[in-house]
């Protein structure tokens, strides 16, 4: 059984460090 | 090493170094400590990371994710595509040409 696909996508996290 | 401007479906991938990588729930986030950014890999670009552990051509990346999901070639192709080139942009990935 295949799953549905999700667009892959790189997300860039705003975190301060 | 050559350097690669635009990533090709016939390119080799692999994972940099210097990256811290866990999962948060199905999802994989990731600390680069060369520039402090952390990133969200989602679900699907979790998968992907696993897969390029080792030096991986990325229409070898593309028919395995297609194994595993509901998506045809030509959608699979590009979106793993785009998702790998911003990857690559960000420093996260080391690519090489095929020999």
């Amino acid at each position: 059984m295949k799953r549905e696909w999700e667009k892959p996508v790189l997300e860039v996290l705003d975190v301060n460090m | 090493m050559v350097k690669v401007d635009k990533l090709s479906i016939n390119h080799l991938v692999t994972q940099r170094e210097g990256n811290i990588v866990s999962d948060m729930g199905s999802e994989k986030v990731m600390l680069n400590i060369e520039n402090g950014k952390y990133y969200n890999l989602g679900t699907t670009g979790g998968e992907m990371w696993e897969l390029i552990a080792a030096p991986i051509a990325v229409n070898e990346v593309v028919t395995k994710i297609m194994t595993k999901y509901n998506v045809s070639k030509e959608q699979c192709e590009q979106e793993v595509l785009s998702f790998l080139a911003h990857m690559y942009e960000e420093k996260l990935v080391q690519v090489t040409t095929q020999k």
